[in-house]
């Protein structure tokens, strides 16, 4: 099965960014089955690594006005997190 | 007294086409990107609006680009000739918007277009519409760029139509930067968030042209009835399906629901008016979606912010000069006309006066940075009545000869700023801090008469008999001009 894809927005310094750890972040769905839901954002608990192999799928990082870098990351996702409560 | 404009998108559309100032585009493009792009390079151009009618995934909805990112695309919107002038259509404007305002009236939601398809419950879904990914990199897809937010105040029939942008974040939430001190942002932050209640609003994409030129001013008046003063003729209104708003009933699409008082979520970035992304990506406003209502075919109005010039530099340049020569005009001040250069992103307003007393250009600048609408107004240029203030090249030169490097500038700190300034540093960006600049391009009054330098011009220095023999003969002179 191929790999899912996500992105996200990381708005600290990358080099801080804790790896293999449990963490609440939001992630945008980029290769869902229904193209028109391309783009949908939710948070999850994920685990993520800097290394593209470690974990199933791949995370594409951005910077905070939008600049994507060049190699993606992986990332797990545990469960996604419902904020609302409606 | 009715003008000859549009009661909806669809009629204007059509005017375009008339005036050969539209591009019907029937091979299908893509909402991700393709559809931005196009838009982008429209404004880039000030090409033709591109009419979108097959989008990629959406079957049945299409797209307007870039509906009024031109003068020419404005006067046709207001009923005038297509190449009407920026002061003429200043003062058509001024003219309609100085009278008694125009109550709207209701229509009967059997009747109203916008009524068409209705969608509650799970099925509104913001994923069923063809939201655009406007720029690479944006935060997400925003459905709502050239539209406008209906709002009430909690205690009072205080009804605001404001353009709030809204990014999809899922299927139920968009989110979108409420500021403190636009109208929305008092409502809800100033009584609805103490009581912990959420405040219903209403999304109108895809408005009758006016009604969009009216959500972009910043008049006093209730867009609604602006609107109506527009038009001359009352706008129809349709009350929502979940909520007591009112929302224009020729619109394409309303989405409906509530701005939540105890949540915030991530929002941006976005490229913005100014024409950068600069905003950063910050837990903004949440809007939870109860219901979806439309037009058959609905037809989603596409806006791109981005370097100069579309519809929100356009409009909010226009509409918020015009507003401040009211201003000046009310306080007596002796202008000759004011006009906000769109390609100053709506940063630089530039005054005209009879300069007929000393310290009129320092009064000009603290009634435009004294004024609610203050935080749109960083650069204040005051040039004298020789000048056209339509002309940039006259504006250029009066700013650099008239404007004393040290005593024509004047600096104003601390003043209410936005996120939005690209040259803020963080901070200031952070707690929405601005600063403020006059620049005095009037020469002082108490210079000796013979002191003053005199404007070397083809109309200032030769005695008219000269000028009326060379415009007489400029042709067999050999001049194709």
């Amino acid at each position: 099965m191929a790999k899912k894809e996500y992105d996200t927005f990381i708005l600290i310094e990358l080099s801080q960014v804790p790896e293999d750890k449990e963490m609440e972040i939001i992630v945008r769905d980029l290769t869902p089955e229904d193209r028109r839901y391309k783009y949908r954002s939710f948070y999850a608990t994920a685990m993520i690594s800097k290394s593209e192999s470690k974990y199933p799928d791949r995370l594409w990082v951005r910077l905070g006005r939008g600049q994507l870098q060049e190699k993606p990351w992986s990332v797990k996702i545990l469960k996604e997190v419902n904020k609302f409560s409606y | 007294m009715p003008y000859t404009v549009f009661k909806d998108n669809r009629e204007f559309i059509k005017a375009l086409e008339a005036n050969d100032d539209l591009v019907t585009i029937q091979q299908e493009v893509d909402w991700d990107l393709e559809m931005g792009a196009i838009v982008r390079r429209v404004c880039e151009k000030k090409s033709a609006s591109p009419y979108f009618k097959k989008i990629k995934d959406y079957p049945g909805f299409e797209a307007f680009g870039a509906p009024l990112a031109t003068y020419k695309r404005l006067a046709i919107a207001m009923g005038m000739k297509p190449d009407a002038s920026v002061p003429e259509i200043s003062n058509e404007y001024v003219k309609r918007t100085t009278g008694d305002p125009v109550k709207s009236i209701l229509m009967d939601k059997k009747k109203a277009p916008c009524k068409e398809n209705i969608w509650t419950g799970k099925e509104a879904d913001l994923f069923k519409l063809p939201g655009p990914m406007v720029h690479d990199g944006d935060g997400g897809r925003y459905l709502a760029t050239w539209h406008f937010v209906v709002s009430k105040d909690l205690d009072t029939e205080f009804v605001n139509w404001g353009m709030y942008r809204q990014m999809v974040f899922d299927e139920k939430t968009m989110v979108g930067p409420v500021l403190p001190f636009s109208d929305m942002g008092k409502m809800f932050y100033g009584k609805y968030v103490p009581k912990n209640k959420p405040m219903p609003f209403a999304t109108v994409i895809g408005c009758d042209p006016l009604s969009g030129v009216a959500a972009c001013a910043p008049s006093p008046i209730p867009e609604d009835e602006f609107t109506g003063m527009l038009m001359g003729a009352p706008v129809e209104l349709v009350k929502c399906e979940t909520n007591d708003l009112y929302v224009p009933a020729h619109a394409e699409i309303i989405i409906e629901g509530e701005v939540l008082p105890d949540i915030k979520i991530d929002e941006a970035p976005f490229g913005e008016y100014t024409g950068y992304r600069t905003s950063p990506r910050e837990p903004r406003t949440v809007y939870r979606v109860n219901a979806i209502t439309f037009r058959n075919n609905p037809i989603v109005t596409v806006s791109n912010m981005g370097v100069p010039t579309d519809e929100g530099q356009l409009l909010r340049s226009f509409s918020l000069g015009l507003e401040m020569r009211k201003l000046l005009e009310s306080q007596g001040i002796p202008i000759t006309g004011v006009f906000m250069l769109p390609e100053s992103t709506h940063h630089l307003v530039v005054v005209g006066v009879r300069p007929a007393y000393s310290g009129i250009a320092s009064q000009i600048a603290n009634l435009v940075f004294g004024s609610k609408l203050s935080p749109w107004f960083t650069m204040v240029v005051v040039v004298d009545n020789e000048t056209d203030i339509y002309n940039k090249d006259e504006v250029i030169h009066a700013l650099c000869t008239k404007c004393h490097p040290i005593r024509g500038i004047r600096k104003y700190e601390q003043a209410p700023g936005t996120p939005l300034y690209p040259f803020a540093d963080p901070e200031e960006r952070k707690w929405s801090r601005g600063s403020q600049v006059l620049f005095d391009c009037t020469f002082p009054l108490d210079w000796p008469k013979a002191s003053i330098p005199i404007k070397v011009s083809f109309n200032n220095v030769y005695p008219k008999e000269i000028q009326d023999m060379v415009l007489k003969n400029w042709k067999s002179y050999g001049f194709k001009d």
